[in-house]
């Protein structure tokens, strides 16, 4: 089973992801509600894949993602994003973001990607 | 409340979250308001709010929700981007207090299982023009700066240009077009995502749209026309449609070969190369990375789990069931007159260990009145805006814990008496001046611990109760219950909470409504709450409500009336004696009194109040037992004492509620044996007797 980490700030999204998520099998290993606590938990979970919200109190989801990356390159880091947020979002891709979705998105839009990403 | 809307998780945790960060975003714009200062720290978590509700309410398909914090987002992203922006701070507040307002009516819709289907198009469209004549203002500043920033583009374009010109190293050149699927948004920034990556496999490329992330436009261009990215490369057809394959999203990939003088002729004809993107003002995303570091205001680590209120009552029933059976079991007759001492040591560890439950299940319960009285502070705002009045509210004591449910039946009482102290109490600002008063008034709410009860006091500095008109209105509605010279002042006041009482001479629209303040006794009193009131000319008014800790355990003593138990709580209890006959009295009307260490009481025979059928009607046979309440006392009379008890009270179901007319009773309760004992309301029967 894939593991995965949810960091959102939103208890809502948090939830609504990982509900999409468990139903397909799945695994959340882990929720952070700031870009802080996404990098301690990634290191210390190594989960398989990553959803990142871009605005968070803290540290904000493309510092996250950046300090994600340069621990390990090869992270699979989705980001979570909402219209309006193109420029960010941007970044995120030039900082190495496998992908984005625009909320709202679907639960099969969510999954493609996951799947599409692990190569499933 | 909780758990109506089904078994819907999602849609609960997101009313949950979303009344909370709306409830949050009220406190910040009045307590800016009040400061006339918008931080940039409250700037960002204003933004970072309404982000998040419009993520959220977008995912949810609320799309009322979704466009109005959509608009304020677009609002705060503006003022967040031009901080030294001076604006009109309290034009903003009553636009986002607005939204706040309609954001709430619609969860409260989505609360009660309706659709949220407001009109939100009209507040957006003033949001808009606000924003766009502040954009107006800005933009003449703005347009010397976008200037500079074209010329420094303009330079980097010239280098690339240079660059590619020079190369033309690679064999095979390509044509790709792609689209994506429908609604996925952001197709201009998917198409950059394949620019970015594009640079694994060659460096000479350009695309269709070129502009991928300033034009507004180039989403919808790929939405109809699709991305088109010509490229020349080592790599074979294969490898490039590999490559293009891993797009996320993709619905349809085209991908042609084509000759490499085509190629040339294309770029030629396009003229302007692509992937310039990556130079445009690096300035730009430094700004924006900033921004989101700054957006670290206020985020309070949690430790907590919010659970269903149902549950939680769930849980609270149990535990008076526990409580129930439990003296089922201790005092169970079958015992009577057995020695059973391990059996009394079990006993007693089983009471304590439920007693602890219980007291750890009531603290579960307890909330602090904080978020109720921080409403009140936009209440205020609202209604000295409107009025003119200049008031101050402050707020003592808001850490003070009271039981959930309690919370619920007290928050409109309050809401109503800050709203009648400041439309009735205080008065305008000139007058204050007159009477030697400060300009502005003060409102204040306060609450204290007071053994089992907490008392919120709700005060005011304002022009007090004027008795004459009191006494006025009170003739004219037929009122009076007693001849006005032998009234004392407090019960002059209290008449104010009588139904059908109202001094307004003409409605408000703040404090009419046609409620009066005998609907705020109402709910006082479902609680099993009292309210009083004191009041000063010229020097203001203070009201009172008492209310109960809680609402579901009390310590009671049960007494037997014929075949019927009753309960007191022990709380009132003053004393319990046998009255000897010729203590009695009569008084001439013929009630019977006692004399008490030179006190007399009224009795109250429950047997003839509640028409109980028991042999004891002799004083010397029963016992009296005097209770207190509010300043209240009464005597009853009854057959015996049966013994004290925890009791768990349950509301008296409707059928008997109807029949309560005297408002003898406060509830039910269910007795160690199974029987049903009535709780009896002292407040209620001293009333009744008429006595004070």
């Amino acid at each position: 089973m894939k593991r995965v980490l949810v960091v959102d700030d939103a208890s809502f999204m948090r939830m609504s992801i990982s509900m999409m998520l468990k139903k397909h099998n799945f695994e959340i290993i882990g929720e952070a509600e700031n870009g802080v606590e996404g990098v301690r938990k990634y290191k210390e979970l190594k989960p398989d894949i990553v959803t990142m919200d871009i605005t968070m109190p803290e540290m904000s989801g493309i510092e996250a993602l950046k300090q994600i990356r340069e621990y390990d390159p090869k992270a699979n880091v989705i980001m979570i994003t909402a219209m309006g947020q193109e420029i960010l979002v941007r970044e995120a891709v030039m900082n190495g973001a496998k992908s984005f979705l625009v909320k709202p998105f679907k639960e099969e839009q969510l999954i493609n990607v996951f799947n599409k990403l692990l190569g499933v | 409340m909780a758990g109506q809307y089904g078994n819907e998780p999602m849609m609960e945790m997101f009313l949950f979250e979303t009344s909370q960060l709306i409830e949050q975003l009220e406190q910040l714009i009045i307590s800016c308001e009040k400061s006339d200062h918008y931080t940039e720290d409250t700037i960002n978590e204003i933004f970072r709010i309404m982000h998040t509700i419009k993520g959220s309410s977008a995912m949810m398909m609320q799309d009322s929700i979704t466009a109005i914090s959509h608009s304020m987002e677009d609002l705060f992203y503006f003022l967040r981007e031009n901080k030294q922006k001076v604006v009109d701070n309290s034009a903003i507040s009553d636009l986002v207090l607005e939204g706040v307002d309609l954001i709430k009516e619609e969860l409260e819709k989505l609360k009660n299982g309706e659709k949220a289907d407001g009109n939100t198009s009209e507040l957006q469209d003033r949001i808009k023009n606000f924003l766009s004549d502040l954009k107006v203002d800005t933009s003449s500043e703005a347009a010397a700066e976008r200037k500079n920033l074209e010329n420094e583009k303009q330079q980097y374009y010239l280098s690339m240009d240079k660059k590619k010109n020079d190369a033309s190293k690679y064999k095979n050149a390509f044509k790709a077009t792609i689209r994506y699927e429908e609604d996925c948004e952001m197709e201009n920034i998917r198409a950059y995502t394949i620019v970015h990556n594009v640079y694994d496999i060659t460096d000479e490329f350009f695309h269709i749209p070129e502009n991928l992330i300033d034009d507004d436009e180039s989403a919808k261009k790929i939405r109809q026309e699709g991305f088109q990215i010509y490229l020349k490369t080592d790599s074979s057809y294969e490898e490039v449609r590999e490559f293009f394959m891993q797009t996320l999203f993709l619905k349809e990939l085209k991908l042609d070969q084509i000759e490499n003088s085509e190629y040339d002729q294309l770029r030629d004809a396009k003229k302007k190369i692509t992937d310039k993107e990556k130079f445009i003002s690096s300035k730009d995303f430094e700004e924006h990375s900033e921004g989101n570091k700054e957006t670290q205001a206020m985020s309070l680590k949690q430790n907590v789990i919010s659970v269903n209120m149902t549950k939680l009552d769930k849980l609270m029933d149990l535990v008076g069931e526990m409580v129930i059976s439990e003296d089922m079991v201790i005092q169970n007759p079958d015992l009577k007159g057995l020695e059973l001492e391990n059996f009394q040591k079990a006993a007693r560890q089983l009471q304590k260990i439920s007693s602890e439950i219980q007291d750890i299940v009531m603290s579960i319960r307890m909330v602090p009145l904080s978020a109720t009285f921080l409403k009140m502070h936009r209440i205020v705002r609202d209604m000295s805006k409107k009025l003119g009045k200049k008031v101050d509210l402050k707020i003592i004591g808001e850490e003070t814990e009271v039981d959930k449910n309690v919370i619920e039946h007290i928050s409109d009482p309050i809401i109503h008496l800050v709203r009648n102290a400041i439309d009735h109490g205080i008065e305008f600002p000139e007058e204050r001046l007159e009477k030697n008063k400060p300009e502005t008034g003060t409102v204040t709410l306060e609450a204290k611990n007071a053994g089992n009860d907490v008392l919120v006091i709700v005060k005011d500095d304002g022009r007090g109760l004027n008795k004459e008109k009191i006494l006025k209105k009170a003739r004219e509605n037929g009122l009076l219950y007693k001849a006005e010279e032998e009234m004392s002042e407090r019960e002059i006041y209290n008449m104010i909470f009588l139904p059908g009482f109202s001094t307004k001479d003409n409605v408000t629209e703040f404090s009419g409504r046609g409620v009066g303040m005998d609907v705020v006794v109402k709910n006082i009193e479902t609680i099993g709450g009292s309210v009083s009131i004191d009041s000063t000319p010229d020097k203001g008014s203070v009201i009172t409500l008492k209310i109960p800790l809680t609402l579901a355990i009390i310590d009671g003593m049960n007494i037997r009336v014929g075949s019927s138990y009753y309960t007191i709580p022990t709380i009132s209890i003053r004393e319990s004696f046998k009255p000897q006959e010729n203590d009695i009295f009569s008084d001439p009307n013929g009630n019977e009194m006692i004399m008490v260490r030179g006190q007399c009481y009224p009795i109250l025979r429950l047997h003839e109040l509640l028409k109980v059928k028991t042999d004891i009607t002799r004083f010397n046979d029963g016992i009296i037992t005097i209770a207190e309440q509010d300043e209240r006392t009464v005597c009853i009379f009854s057959d015996e004492l049966i013994g004290q008890q925890q009791v768990v009270v349950k509301a008296l179901p409707e059928y008997i509620r109807r029949l309560n007319k005297t408002k003898a009773l406060a509830g039910c309760t269910l007795l160690g044996d199974g029987s049903i004992s009535l709780i009896l309301d002292i407040t209620g029967l001293a009333n009744l007797k008429g006595l004070a």
